[in-house]
Formats: C-alpha cells, sequence, structure tokens
C-alpha cells in the first residue's frame, strides 16, 4: 500500500529561486517538467526565460503548439514567458564574431567539418559558453535596473554523462590561472554554486534503471559539485487503481467461479487478470517511488501519469500544482 | 533472412540487438542467447550495462570482460538439454577501447601519450559511436575464437544506432581532413590549392581559441593527432573487417522498440537508417506491449448502454457470494467494471501507437514480434525464459486493417 509520507516543511519553494536547471535523462519528461515550471511561474506573474541546450527544440511545441521554433534569438511565447534553445555553435559564433570582427570568415570556419570534429572533441568548452550564456540573462536588467527576468529555467542536456555538465566551470578555475577563460569561468561557477539562488532539479521515473541512474546522479552531485539539490521529481506515478478498502480487487475477482457469462462483460479470469494488471503496475511504480526517496534521502515530488499524454499548455497546467506542492520526505 | 527467431538463433553467428535505451535490449539478447541453448546451440551473449539485477541473475554482475558460463542446472530447469550452453558476459566499454590503443600504437611511448592526452580521455564521447565500435571489435576477437556457435550482442543505447558502424571511419576521415594536416604538418597542407582563405580564418580562429582558453588547446590536440597518426593503417584494415562480419551472411540485426508514440517513432526512423545502410535486419521486437488477457483483441462495447446495470448488478451478486455478506460488493462491483475498462484501453492504445511500427516490419518481410508488460521487471533467469517464449510462440494478432 501506498506509504504515506510526512511532509518536508523549510523547503524554500521553487519559484523563489533565481535559476532552476532540471536534468534527467532522455524519456522521463524532464523538458515537460522544464515548461510546466516555467508555465506556472508566468502565470504567477513572473517574468521567465525557459532555455532548452542542443539542436532540437521541443519546448515551443509544448508551451504554445503551433509556434515556429524560437532559435538561438528566442521569442516571447506566451506574456512573461521568454523561451530560446541554446546551440553551443551559435553562441560560439557570438562569441568569436564579437572578438575578431570578421563575421564571414567566422561562418566559414564554423561550418567547416573537420573544425567541428575538431570542437566536438574539444572538452569543455559547450558546457561553458552554454552556461555562460545563462549568466548573461540572468545578469540582464531592465531599463530601470531591475534584473529582465525573475526566473530562469534550463532544461539541460539528457547526455549519458548527466551532470558533468556542471563540473566544468570548477575544473577550469581550477586548471586556468588567468585569462578570459577564468574570469568567465568563475562568475559561472558562483552562479551555480549559490545555494539561494540555483537549484539542481533532477526528474526521475519510477522504474528500475531510472530509480538506479537517480541514485547514482545525487551521489555523484553530492560527491563533486557544490550546486544545490532539495528534491526528486518523480514524473508519470500512475494513479491508484481501485478505491480505499478495495486494494485486494484483484485477487477477490479471482476467486469468482470461471464459468458465467455476464452482459457485456468478459468472463471472470479475464476480468480478474485486468484488475491484476493495473495493481501490479501500480505497485511496482510505488516500490520504485520508495526506492528513490530512501536512496536519495531527499523529499520526492510526485507527478501523476497523464493518460493522454502532454501535448499542450493545458497539459502542463496540470502538472504545475504537483509541481509545485511542497514535497513529501520519505518515512524512516 | 530467418523467418522467426528461432530460425534467427539457428542459422546466423552474430545477432546484434539495436535500439534506443530502456527499451528491453539487454532482456531480448538474454532471451535470444536462451532460445539458442534451447536450441542445443553454444550461446554467448554479451551485454553492456544491464540493469543490475539482471546482470546478478546472469552471473555477470562484476565487470570482467570475459565471458561466463551460466551454471547447467540453472539451464536444464529452463529446458536447455545438454549440447545446449549459455555463457554471459558484461562488456567493459572503456577497456576495450584503451585495449585498441594498445594494440595499434606504434610504440609504447605513443601508447602512453595517447592514453594519457586529454583530448583522448573524451574522443569516446566526441566521436560519437566510439564505444559502440569498440562493442563491435570485440565481438569481432570473440568471434574468431571459434568458441561459440552465436553470438548474441547487446548494443550500447544510442541516438544514433549506426554509430558503430561509422565510426572508425569519421575518425580516420578527421585524421585525413585538411584541418587536421594543418594542425600536423603546416608546410604541406599549405602548398594546396585553395587552401588559403581557409587557412588564414582557421588560423585566426584556432589562435583566438587558444589565447582565450588558455589550455593548451591547440598542443594537445596535436599531440593526441599525431600520436593517433600512426594507428590508423592498422585500425582502418581491422575497422574493414569489422565491418565485413557485421555485414555479412553469418550476421543479423534484430531491432527492440518500447510502446510508446515516442518509442516508436525512433525505432521507424532507425528501421530507415538501417536499411539504407545496408544492414542485414532479421526482425522487430516490441517490449512491454499491455496485451489483453488469453487472446486476441478487447471486446469493442464493455457492457456499454443498457448492459452496465445488468453486468454490475450481475457482478456485485458474484462477488458478494464468493467474498462474503461483508464485503463492500457494489462498490467492488463498479471499480472493477472500471478496472477492465481502463485496461482495454490501455490495450487498445498499445496496440494503435505500435501499428505504425508493425506495418514498415510486415512491409519489409521481418518478423515481428509483442512481449507482455509482465507483472515485474525482468531480473531473473524465470523472466528472461518467459520473453524467450513470447518470441517464439507468439499470441495470437488481429491482421492489419
Amino acid at each position: 500500500m501506498a506509504p504515506q509520507f510526512p511532509t518536508a516543511a523549510a523547503l524554500r519553494p521553487l519559484l523563489e529561486r533565481r535559476l532552476v536547471i532540471v536534468t534527467g535523462k532522455g524519456g522521463t519528461g524532464k523538458t515537460s517538467v522544464a515548461a510546466a515550471l516555467a508555465l506556472a511561474a508566468a502565470s504567477s506573474g513572473k517574468r521567465v526565460l525557459v532555455a532548452e541546450v542542443g539542436r532540437d527544440e521541443h519546448l515551443p511545441r509544448l508551451i504554445a503548439p503551433g509556434s515556429p521554433p524560437v532559435g538561438y534569438a528566442g521569442r516571447e511565447l506566451v506574456p512573461q514567458l521568454t523561451a530560446m534553445r541554446i546551440d553551443p555553435y551559435a553562441a560560439l559564433g557570438e562569441y568569436l564574431g564579437l572578438q575578431l570582427h570578421l563575421r564571414s570568415a567566422v561562418e566559414l570556419v564554423l561550418r567547416n567539418r573537420a573544425f567541428r570534429q575538431l570542437m566536438d572533441a574539444s572538452p569543455g568548452w559547450r558546457e561553458l559558453i552554454t552556461l555562460g550564456k545563462v549568466w548573461h540573462f540572468e545578469q540582464m536588467r531592465d531599463p530601470r535596473g531591475a534584473p529582465r527576468f525573475d526566473l530562469l529555467v534550463v532544461d539541460a542536456p539528457a547526455t549519458g554523462h548527466g551532470i558533468s555538465f556542471l563540473d566544468v566551470p570548477r575544473v577550469v578555475v581550477s586548471a586556468v590561472r588567468t585569462g578570459p577563460l577564468r574570469r568567465n569561468a568563475e562568475l559561472v561557477e558562483e552562479m551555480i554554486a549559490d545555494r539561494d539562488r540555483t537549484l539542481l532539479l533532477p526528474v526521475a521515473l519510477a522504474e528500475e534503471l531510472p530509480a538506479r541512474e537517480t541514485a547514482d546522479l545525487v551521489a555523484k552531485v553530492r560527491g563533486e559539485l557544490r550546486i544545490a539539490l532539495d528534491r526528486i521529481v518523480v514524473n508519470a506515478l500512475v494513479a491508484r487503481p481501485f478505491p480505499p478498502g478495495l486494494e485486494d480487487l484483484d485477487v477477490q475477482l479471482a476467486r469468482l467461479p470461471a464459468e458465467p457469462r455476464w452482459p457485456g462483460l468478459p468472463p471472470p479470469p479475464v476480468i480478474a487478470a485486468c484488475a491484476a494488471h493495473l495493481r501490479s503496475r501500480y505497485e511496482l511504480n510505488r516500490v520504485y517511488l520508495d526506492e528513490i526517496a530512501r536512496s536519495t534521502g531527499l523529499p520526492v515530488v510526485p507527478l501523476p501519469f497523464l493518460p493522454s499524454g502532454i501535448r499542450g499548455p493545458e497539459d502542463l497546467r496540470r502538472l504545475a500544482e504537483p509541481l509545485l506542492a511542497t514535497p513529501v520526505a520519505v518515512a524512516a | 533472412m530467418p523467418r522467426n527467431p528461432t530460425e534467427l538463433v539457428l542459422q546466423k553467428r552474430i545477432v546484434t540487438c539495436v535500439g534506443s535505451g530502456g527499451v528491453g535490449k539487454t532482456t531480448l539478447a538474454a532471451a535470444l542467447g536462451l532460445e539458442a541453448a534451447r536450441q542445443g546451440r553454444r550461446a554467448l551473449v554479451i551485454t553492456i550495462d544491464p540493469a543490475r539485477r539482471l546482470a546478478d541473475a546472469l552471473g555477470i554482475g562484476a565487470l570482467g570482460n570475459e565471458p561466463k558460463p551460466i551454471p547447467a542446472g540453472a539451464l536444464a530447469a529452463l529446458g536447455v538439454s545438454s549440447g545446449g550452453a549459455l555463457f554471459a558476459m558484461m562488456l567493459d566499454i572503456k577497456r576495450s577501447f584503451d585495449d585498441l590503443v594498445e594494440r595499434f600504437a606504434e610504440s609504447p611511448e605513443a601508447r602512453e601519450v595517447i592514453l594519457k592526452n586529454r583530448i583522448y580521455q573524451h574522443v569516446s564521447d566526441a566521436l560519437a559511436g566510439s564505444a559502440e565500435y569498440s562493442a563491435m571489435e570485440k565481438v569481432f576477437e570473440l568471434s574468431e575464437r571459434l568458441e561459440y556457435d552465436l553470438i548474441v550482442v547487446d548494443t550500447p543505447p544510442s541516438q544514433h544506432a549506426l554509430d558503430f558502424l561509422e565510426a572508425p571511419q569519421r575518425l580516420l576521415d578527421f585524421l585525413d581532413s585538411r584541418l587536421v594536416q594543418l594542425l600536423l604538418h603546416p608546410a604541406f597542407a599549405a602548398g594546396r590549392f585553395g587552401f588559403r582563405l581557409f587557412q588564414r580564418s582557421a588560423q585566426r580562429v584556432l589562435q583566438l581559441l587558444e589565447r582565450v582558453s588558455g589550455l593548451g588547446f591547440l598542443e594537445e590536440i596535436s599531440e593526441f593527432l599525431l600520436a593517433f597518426e600512426g594507428m590508423s593503417e592498422g585500425f582502418r584494415e581491422r575497422a574493414r573487417r569489422v565491418r565485413a562480419l557485421l555485414l555479412g551472411a553469418d550476421s543479423a540485426f534484430v531491432l527492440a522498440a518500447g510502446p510508446s508514440a515516442e518509442g516508436v517513432q525512433h525505432a521507424a526512423l532507425l528501421l530507415t537508417r538501417l536499411e539504407a545502410a545496408g544492414v542485414p535486419l532479421a526482425g522487430v521486437v516490441v517490449n512491454r506491449v499491455r496485451m489483453w488477457p488469453g487472446d486476441g483483441e478487447p471486446p469493442a462495447r464493455i457492457a456499454e448502454g443498457t448492459e452496465e446495470t445488468a453486468a454490475l448488478q450481475a457482478l456485485e451478486q458474484a462477488l458478494a457470494a464468493s467474498s462474503g455478506a461483508s464485503y463492500p460488493a457494489q462498490e467492488a462491483a463498479r471499480a472493477a467494471l472500471a478496472a477492465i475498462r481502463t485496461y482495454a484501453s490501455l490495450v487498445r492504445s498499445d496496440t494503435q501507437t505500435i501499428a505504425p511500427l508493425r506495418s514498415s516490419a510486415l512491409a519489409r518481410g521481418l518478423f515481428w514480434r509483442r512481449v507482455p508488460e509482465l507483472p515485474h521487471d525482468v531480473h531473473d533467469l524465470e523472466g528472461v525464459s518467459r520473453v524467450a517464449t513470447a518470441l517464439v510462440r507468439p499470441p495470437a494478432e488481429a491482421s492489419l486493417g
């Protein structure tokens, strides 16, 4: 049966952060969580930037279905909510162009396949330039001198290497003594390590492999990074299949005689099997929810499975309330 | 091409399972290996970072990079008679790639330079597919030993399933490229026609990167490339032979997919790419599909309209009779009806979701199998055995409408 967790008080609400970095493997619904958070924040009156990292765009079609791509330049998708895609090569081009004042030469080089491979093989710059861009947005001020964005939500790349993304500035600061790169890395590292401003928000599924990967991720963050981590979002939890008091309905159904045929119903063994399927799916989900909470020692934010999928702002709004609710801590 | 999984494991020497992460490739590979053993073959299953408990069940919990036999007693219980044998190994990708460098490096010094170089540390990530390639390299090595009738390989999860075929060529192209030649042999490259404009721009960009980074960026890259260049001949020849083995008559591929819309889209894309690359595809397997209990499809109508009241009454009476007077039979009857409808809609939705993949598999003459969602994760040999059974004796399926 579902354990009842006491609530974890005293956690700073998600919407009071300045920068939330949403992380998780592909398939966990990380992008939906980033979009739901951004939309909820914008609806509550905050000025929000949501950024995804990489070549493909997924956010615009969730937040404002049918809208054209937002690209590197970004665009306000709904009032108060700007979305953009941080393409490391676009950011590199912007940076080199500013430094060299030779747009055409820079573009010629950036288009070169071997140059790309050389850059692909070079560690660190992608992460640093992406985080540098985020830092730039965090610093932006409006004409009155107030921050241009109250909340920045970053949909971090779904790489196999998880959060090594966030470790780059620290490595650069420790490896490089002087120069613009070090200054840049220091500022970025300061932003990431600021436990009041910044939060890492992992998204997991209550299944075997994702549960294990989440435990590994949390252990790694605690061991190597200084970023704040105060909850795990556990996505797509299936609803309790039967009303309270009927938890063993499948067992009761399995006791029915097998023969009778009732109008419009499949035979009793099939009815019992349907119920058993729903129950085992639910219980397996709960086992791994518990395991995530136990192995990480962190409160969890359970999000419901939406049978029709997440297709637009209506679905995102259904995730907002449970996402912003106070997380629940596991019972000892 | 084999027409079903049994023919597949009887006819081929190498079977490669491809698909994105989390779709049950490891389980599929283990199930195919078990079927081969049941057919009296000596089979080896090579896996990469599987779910931990499945690894424990297969007796390969620790990284060993060497095959280990599944105990004969355990196999006998699963219907493997004498003659059949099953081995399993967990592949250590980093070590396999290091082995490659060890084998082809020109000298011990070059080897040390490569292994210690920071660019090398990243090259397996960056030149996407190096990990997949080194897995295939290990398969090649094991197949040359001729100790197994069949090797079943579970490839690493990959966005680009063809990486293991293309990675070596990509690496060689890169070494041959003008930019790299410029770094390695500036004087030679500069003489080539049409190179100068590019060279000037490239040099300015590289110098800027060097100045900004202060990391010894160019120096390190040049060092890596120079050391690696000496390896390229041995590497090239070996890559050609690995490729010939995987695309040859003794080899076949099986595509694994998950039942989600995203999973199906991804699998369909992969199917097209594999076909275009001339990969010998044998079949498509969808894992964890919700199926209607027993056989066939869920009924189109479940106690609808006027039937509902009668159905609920019948259920309530039957439950009251079997579970006792104190059991809330009325509520239970309603919950049971809801459960049938919910599960039926899940089954219909899965059937609909995977239909396009089924059409494209059947249109290509591939075998098509659905593995039902089991009540628990597969993490023992018993579970592997159930998957194998689903592959060999597929439940009935409605014909293509």
